[in-house]
């Protein structure tokens, strides 16, 4: 079975691959796979930008969003008449049957279906079928510099798919475009000292999770900590350094990524 | 061979219009036998350099797959397609167990892939033009440029005109009444060079006028850290085999006003990215330092410390603070390495404003906080540091840029420069002039050269010239204006020194303008000024020639239509991208849409009109041009030119022992009296005795570096009075979807969101990044639009609020199309260009200012602007690619 596998950690949010998608499929015909793309508008291959937490601790999330390629497609669901799912794994849209079936980018609960209004045709994401049936790549994948986005054999990426993510599965869908590293959420902020005017290094800063977990890290040497690859929930943040009074009971409610802010230690006197 | 001349001459008649994307083409396209592997589906694939350079040398080598005449895909280029990896010898660094290997195909930016958008975009001059109230036998009226529109005319006309108005300018004026505008960006390209066709044409004539560039992405390196290291001639440090020495060594790198994933892109291409991953994987910390998290940082940086635009001075001077005050510094270095270090104790302890240089006195003019900048100057001590650049930005392209510039090159040295993993690494022109000492990745055996048939000027000394920041001033001159230096980028520091003026005695002022970079207005120093300038009296005519109707073409008289790369049969090299040296031969792809030819064939149309077609080609044609440029490239002693033509390209291995290499400074560093730098003493000068004898009375760039900030010349600091009425900073660094003012208009590349910001009437403006705490106080919105102003005009832009810039800061790139309101006054597009300061650098530097640089932003509402201002919001416009061409065009919009 053919999976895409997209690593975040590697993305460098160029959008060559939203751009590759159009130079495939824009004003190009492939008969018995796809018609033409319109020129604008339609994103079978979109990157989505996220931009965490708050100066100076920023961090920018891309995430490449295109067809999930589902095991059991909503869209198929809707219309088994419609939609095919290869036995490759890739879910592709038959041309003559879809014509008119406008139903069918509602029925996508992930948004990856869009409708050609000049074509009267549902669109999207086929995973270039034309061009894996040729044996090449799909051209997204082929125009990644950094090849955060990759596609082949589900067995050949076994060993990374077991750390992978896909998009929550909605109505049982069981979507199949892996994500490697999502970033999640941060905690992240500064410690000094603000009599001496000093970054602390070295500060122990504890944070204990939702489900009672205690994380710890230690202060770098700007005085910054973070915390990555969070969940949503309330955490408690507590600070130590040697000499200085403990910092305890800190409760962030995270909902997106935050820069807690500085925080100044008192010294013991 | 004068094949589009004549081809397009037959095909005119009614011209297809340009539609969006792809067009259909008859075959018969040249180029002979196409050798690059077929894309699946083509039927033609064609190997061409896409890229922006525009000095016949460049990178971003790919692949364009044709299908019944229309561009079908662009594929990254397989270097092994041709040649073994025995043959290519591609380097693998390693650190522990990591390993990093070259690329096998080009690294390309995603502007190469949609690059077709704007090839073919509805902007394309579809035939040659003329203004339709200047009439050169009666009327020229100068002062309805910009507001007049265009009507259609044969090429036969329009160079008929041309030809007469050349002979009128030398018959009355004599030599040097025309300036040539033949410089900048654009396509790189070599038999059909994008800028420079027509100066050759010119001096059979007896000369012109030329724009001399000065170096202007890199202002304070040439006109400050030059004469501190030398460097010629850039002025920027010597790179090589950095990313090895940086990969082995380092443990910090400082990202200072860098953004490596975005400048990369018009020339380089994504290397740089993959670079800036792998030293991550080596566990290098990355520091960006720079008033927005850039899109570099937003990806690599571990730590984002934001400092005020052009008040990095002010953070350097404190970091050297913290080293006098704690000894944290080489003192033996310094001995051995520098002279004048006194000059630097001096200025941070006290110097002539007396005051002390301290963290606290930073942090009030930086915005850095006095800890953080204790805690990075310790650290810089403590762990190999190196410094990275990318040009750009308000580092080193604002007011007094060569202070910054100098100032590093001075704490650089106090560390030890040139010390393994101390030195300074540049992401972008590697092997610039054809120097290995300007490329950081593994040495290559050839660097290509592209000039053996270029047909156009190349960047040298003129006799005549202005600098290109002064032509607004020169044009409208009543007393000469004067400068120092010949201000051409590739001068040696000795040359700052000499006086120019223009007129020189005895020589005519402007009347004419030659123009194939329109895009003075939107990329320079004060372009509302330079459109007052365009509309002068003394300008009787101005002639453009480009693809695009664009920018300051508004303000043109005749008007030719140039085809773009994918339309000519050209060559190409790429010697900038870090991977593989490439030259290629590029096949026409497509053919030239509606009237257009290339630059080269429109100089030799009104070449032949004048009589002087043999004299202007040589007699050269295509084929001889790519051959001429294959035997001068280097290439030559690797294959024959039919063995090349066979193969399609051709690309050079590395050197086999490039580990072996010496590093930055290294030499410098081991023996500084048998590797001298080349300035006067051969050492590092912290004070410059030469610019002490210069200049001595300049006391904007004294000869060491100094804290400076308002003066009579700029009014743009935060401790300005003038910051009452305008309290922003506007940092504008190189745009991250253009190449400068190129593709403003391209519909892929404007659906990504910070590439532009739908506003509430439909049109698309160029997105100003407003942070949330002054969103709040300016009561805007995402989606809003607001006013860029202050006294020299305004602009407007589509509100994007975001944590990655500043409070008190707001962020718009450069380079958005100009879409005028009242022309020299406002402008709706985002060409925040029109209201950056006319003044240069300093006094005796001829540089641009063209970020760092106060404004008000205010929220406006715009239909009451459309109200206020009904012809210019009429305009129509397409959502994808912004403001029409037909506005401007008698008839076009009914296909005639």
């Amino acid at each position: 079975m053919k999976v895409f596998v997209i690593d975040q950690a590697r993305c460098n949010g160029c959008f060559a691959c939203q751009i590759a998608c159009k130079d495939e499929h824009c004003g190009n015909d492939w008969p018995g796979y796809q018609r033409p793309q319109p020129e604008t508008g339609h994103f079978w291959c979109r990157v989505a930008q996220t931009t965490h937490g708050q100066i100076p601790k920023v961090t920018l999330e891309y995430q490449p969003l295109l067809c999930n390629h589902c095991d059991d497609p909503a869209c198929a669901a809707a219309a088994p008449d419609v939609v095919n799912k290869r036995p490759d794994g890739l879910v592709s849209i038959d041309l003559k049957a879809a014509r008119g079936c406008r139903e069918l980018v509602d029925a996508c609960p992930y948004g990856a279906i869009y409708y050609n209004e000049e074509l009267e045709l549902p669109q999207k994401c086929d995973g270039c079928a034309h061009l894996v049936d040729a044996g090449e790549i799909p051209h997204c994948v082929d125009m990644c510099v950094p090849e955060a986005l990759r596609f082949g054999e589900e067995e050949d990426f076994a060993a990374e798919l077991a750390h992978a993510k896909t998009l929550p599965s909605k109505g049982g869908a069981k979507p199949r475009v892996y994500y490697l590293n999502a970033p999640g959420l941060f905690i992240a902020g500064d410690v000094y000292d603000a009599v001496r005017d000093e970054v602390l290094v070295g500060a122990t800063v504890s944070l204990t999770c939702p489900d009672g977990r205690i994380l710890s890290t230690v202060t770098d040497d700007f005085g910054d900590f973070w915390f990555r690859r969070l969940e949503a929930g309330a955490y408690r943040l507590a600070i130590e350094a040697a000499g200085y009074q403990i910092l305890t009971d800190v409760d962030v409610l995270l909902e997106r990524s935050l820069n807690v802010g500085s925080f100044a230690l008192a010294a013991l006197s | 061979m004068l094949r589009s001349v004549l081809a397009s001459e037959e095909r005119s008649g009614v011209t297809e219009r340009p539609g969006f994307g792809r067009h259909p083409v008859p075959d018969g396209l040249a180029g002979g036998a196409i050798v690059a592997k077929k894309g699946f589906g083509a039927d033609r694939s064609c190997y061409d350099n896409i890229d922006w350079s525009g000095f016949g040398v460049g990178s971003n080598v790919a692949t364009v797959d044709v299908r019944d005449g229309k561009l079908l895909r662009i594929r990254r280029l397989d270097y092994g397609a041709e040649y073994s990896e025995e043959e290519l010898r591609p380097w693998t660094m390693r650190r522990g167990e990591k390993v990093f290997k070259e690329p096998r195909k080009s690294c390309i930016p995603p502007f190469s892939i949609a690059y077709q958008k704007h090839a073919f975009s509805h902007n394309r001059v579809p035939y040659p033009l003329k203004r339709i109230d200047w009439d050169p036998q009666g009327e020229r009226n100068p002062q309805t440029r910009g507001i007049s529109r265009y009507e259609r005319i044969s090429w036969d006309e329009a160079t008929e005109m041309i030809a007469a108005e050349l002979r009128r300018q030398y018959e009355l004026y004599g030599p040097g009444s025309i300036l040539l505008q033949q410089d900048g960006h654009g396509e790189t390209k070599i038999v059909h060079p994008c800028h420079g066709a027509m100066v050759k044409l010119c001096e059979l004539m007896g000369g012109a006028t030329i724009q001399a560039r000065q170096p202007d992405s890199w202002e304070g390196w040439y006109w400050g850290a030059k004469h501190v290291w030398g460097m010629e001639p850039l002025g920027q440090g010597r790179t090589a085999n950095l990313v090895h020495d940086i990969t082995q060594n380092s443990k910090m790198l400082l990202y200072w006003g860098c953004d490596n994933e975005t400048t990369t892109w018009g020339w380089g291409g994504q290397l740089a990215s993959l670079i800036s991953f792998w030293w991550t994987d080596c566990g290098i910390t990355s520091v960006y330092i720079s008033p927005d998290l850039n899109y570099s940082a937003a990806v690599h940086a571990d730590k984002w410390i934001p400092v005020y635009p052009n008040t990095d001075l002010a953070l350097q001077l404190a970091i050297a603070h913290v080293w006098l005050t704690e000894d944290l510094y080489d003192r033996e270095y310094v001995e051995t390495h520098t002279v004048g270090f006194d000059w630097l104790v001096s200025e941070v302890t006290g110097g002539i404003d007396g005051i002390e240089k301290t963290p606290k006195w930073a942090e009030e003019r930086c915005g850095v906080p006095a800890r953080i900048i204790k805690a990075l100057a310790r650290k810089w001590h403590r762990d190999a540091t190196s410094t990275c650049h990318c040009n750009g930005g308000s580092y080193i392209r604002s007011c007094y840029a060569h202070e910054p510039a100098r100032m590093e090159v001075v704490l650089l040295a106090m560390q030890g420069l040139g010390k393994p993993g101390r030195n300074a690494m540049k992401f972008i022109e590697w092997n610039i002039y054809e120097s290995p000492a300007f490329n950081p990745t593994p040495r290559d055996e050839a660097i290509f050269t592209g000039f053996g048939g270029y047909n156009a000027a190349l960047l040298e000394a003129s006799e005549r010239f202005i600098p290109k920041t002064l032509i607004p001033q020169a044009i409208m001159c009543t007393e000469p204006v004067d400068w120092h230096g010949h201000v051409i980028c590739m001068m040696p520091r000795e040359d700052q020194f000499e006086h120019f003026q223009f007129p020189r005695p005895g020589d005519p002022h402007i009347h004419m303008i030659w123009s194939d970079a329109p895009c003075w207005t939107t990329c320079w120093n004060g372009g509302n000024e330079h459109i007052r300038a365009l509309r002068h009296p003394n300008l009787e005519f101005v002639l453009y020639q480009h693809p695009w109707f664009e920018n300051d073409m508004l303000f043109g008289d005749i008007i030719l239509p140039v085809a773009s790369r994918f339309e000519v049969e050209d060559c190409g090299i790429d010697n900038q991208s870090g991977c593989f040296n490439t030259i290629l031969h590029s096949p026409q792809c497509v053919q030239p849409l509606g009237e257009a030819r290339s630059d080269w064939e429109a100089v030799q149309a009104v070449a032949e009109k004048l009589g002087l077609l043999e004299e202007y080609t040589g007699g050269r044609d295509v084929e001889e041009s790519i051959r001429l440029t294959f035997e001068h490239s280097g290439a030559a002693a690797y294959l024959s030119y039919e063995e090349f033509k066979e193969k399609g390209y051709f690309s050079a291995p590395h050197v086999e022992d490039w580990e072996e290499d010496h590093a930055g400074f290294y030499d410098f560093y081991v023996d500084p009296e048998r590797f001298p730098l080349e300035t006067p003493t051969g050492k590092i000068e912290i004070y410059s005795v030469a610019l002490a004898q210069a200049f001595p009375d300049d006391e904007e760039r004294r000869p060491y570096p100094h804290y400076i900030s308002c003066t009579e010349r700029f009014h743009e600091y935060r401790e300005d009075p003038r910051r009452e009425k305008y309290p922003f900073l506007l940092e504008s660094n190189h745009p991250r979807w253009r190449v400068h003012a190129n593709f403003d208009d391209n519909a892929w590349l404007r659906e990504i969101e910070t590439c532009k910001v739908k506003g509430p009437d439909g049109y698309n403006y160029e997105p100003v990044w407003i942070h949330p705490l002054d969103a709040a106080r300016l009561d805007v919105k995402n989606g809003d639009v607001v006013r860029l102003v202050n006294d020299r005009g305004w602009t407007l832009g589509g509100v994007y609020v975001t944590e990655r810039i500043m409070p008190e800061v707001v962020y718009q790139d450069h380079g958005a199309r100009l879409d005028p309101i009242e022309p020299g006054v406002s402008d709706r597009g985002g060409a925040n260009n029109l209201i950056a300061p006319s003044e240069t650098t300093s006094k005796n530097a001829a540089g641009e200012v063209t970020s760092g640089y106060l404004v008000n932003v205010e929220k406006v509402d715009v239909f009451e602007l459309a109200r206020q201002y009904p012809e210019a919001f009429a305009r129509s416009f397409h959502a994808d690619e912004g403001v029409d061409i037909d506005n401007w065009i008698i008839g076009r919009r009914e296909g005639v």
